[in-house]
């Protein structure tokens, strides 16, 4: 209980308390509080940063990934066009070579046919010109009673019945 | 209003007056400290509440410190906080009543102001050199050198007088007002006592009703004036009674209302006002590296 100070008067001890108390101060809120506080805030800032750059690096690779599917995509439609493309030259090539192969034989196999028909009758006329040409022969042996002699009048009669034929 | 109390003197080196003012800037030491340790406890990726508070206050500081001084000392942070908060929190501590605010003794304000302008030279020797320092006392011209001498003295008694004078003159007032209110209340309650007993229970009874008036209104008029008519009279009875004397009922609340500007309006103003001073003075005396500058033009 010594009193009190002078209202306007600067004490040193006063002063000198003051300065240690602010010192420790200033101390105590960096060590405690500005420090860990601010590098808490710096770590999460710099998390988030990466974050967003990481994202951003996913969705960059996933657009390009997705262009690089399209690009696939696009190319293998391409492909599969053109296969059925030329499938389908090829069978409608193929369907053509076939029909006109076919036709071919069928105008083959006709006119073989025709060219035998031909011969049969051909061969049938003879024979039956022969077999004409023997009868008329014995016919006329019978009625004359005498053998005709073959070799001599085969001639004639050959002429007589190609005329017969013409005539009929 | 007397000076800071001086309540002990240690009996070493000639005496060491432990004062109110040491006290009281102990306190404050001592809260400011605790907060700390409490809110930069243990801090976490995911903040809570606690730690929520505490980025918000050191973000805070560092967004001022940085748009007043520059990114380039955004490390001045923490010994701008500590005084901003040692001064807020030694103007408010007066308010308690049983400690003195420290910030209304010179002895504190002159130290702070002296460690700005010991902290500028710091910067200004670091930054120039001894001698460049001693030169920038002639710049621009010779001529100069008494007045920069003299700004140079200027700027920490403005400063310290600055914050001094405008708590110790809030106190001052404050103090005058308390006193001139219980002068008040004693003539009024003499007044009172005076006359007859009837008076005396005839203010209580028109302090009652105005009371009454005021909660069933609700008028916040009714209410204060009933309190002080029905505390007036009551008072009065019980010094005729001889149960007390010398109750000030007119400070009762009054005071509250000027305090707001003088202590806290005040408090806070004057605590950001010496921050901000610091932070420009040694923000000119730190200017950003020619390095960083470019790096920043470019």
């Amino acid at each position: 209980m010594d009193g009190f100070e002078a209202i306007i008067g600067v004490n040193p001890w006063t002063a000198l308390f003051t300065l240690l108390n602010m010192l420790i101060t200033f101390y105590i809120l960096k060590k405690l509080l500005f420090g860990p506080v601010k590098k808490m805030i710096d770590e999460r800032k710099a998390e988030v940063d990466d974050a967003y750059a990481k994202a951003d690096q996913a969705r960059q690779e996933a657009s390009e990934l997705q262009d690089k599917y399209n690009r696939l995509m696009d190319g293998a439609k391409a492909e599969r066009d053109g296969i059925i493309r030329e499938a389908v030259s090829r069978a409608e090539k193929r369907e053509a070579e076939i029909i006109s192969e076919a036709k071919a034989s069928a105008a083959d196999i006709r006119a073989k046919a025709q060219s035998d028909i031909r011969q049969e009758k051909k061969k049938a006329l003879n024979e039956v010109k022969n077999q004409i040409s023997g009868i008329s022969l014995e016919i006329a042996g019978k009625v004359c009673e005498k053998e005709i002699d073959g070799d001599k009048y085969q001639s004639l009669v050959d002429e007589f019945i190609s005329n017969i034929g013409e005539a009929s | 209003m007397n000076g800071p109390k001086i309540y002990f003197t240690i009996p070493i080196l000639g005496g060491i007056p432990i004062t109110s003012t040491t006290v009281s800037s102990f306190v404050v030491m001592l809260i400011i400290c605790t907060a700390a340790f409490i809110l930069g406890r243990n801090p976490q990726k995911r903040p809570g509440t606690r730690q929520a508070l505490a980025e918000k206050f050191v973000e805070w500081m560092y967004s001022l410190v940085e748009d007043t001084m520059g990114k380039h000392n955004s490390y001045w942070t923490p010994y701008i906080a500590a005084l901003f908060l040692s001064s807020i929190l030694g103007t408010y501590i007066g308010m308690t009543g049983f400690l003195r605010a420290a910030t209304s003794d010179l002895s504190t304000t002159v130290t702070w102001a002296l460690m700005t302008s010991v902290l500028c030279w710091a910067c200004s020797i670091r930054e120039n050199g001894f001698l460049g320092w001693l030169k920038g006392f002639a710049d621009p011209v010779p001529v100069m050198l008494p007045m920069n001498i003299v700004s140079e003295i200027a700027q920490p008694v403005s400063m310290a007088f600055r914050h001094f004078g405008n708590i110790m003159g809030g106190g001052v007032l404050m103090s005058l007002l308390y006193s001139a209110l219980s002068t008040t209340s004693a003539a009024v309650i003499g007044l009172i006592k005076g006359s007859s007993l009837a008076v005396e229970i005839a203010v209580i009874a028109v302090g009652a009703a105005l009371l009454a008036y005021g909660f069933v209104k609700n008028k916040l008029v009714g209410k204060i004036f009933g309190v002080l008519l029905g505390l007036l009279g009551l008072a009065a009875l019980l010094e005729t009674l001889g149960v007390m004397t010398g109750m000030p009922v007119l400070a009762l609340g009054i005071p509250g209302v000027l305090s707001i500007y003088f202590d806290i309006f005040s408090g806070l103003v004057q605590a950001l006002v010496f921050s901000l001073l610091t932070m420009v003075y040694v923000g000119n005396a730190c200017p950003p590296h020619e390095t960083e500058n470019n790096i920043n033009k470019q």
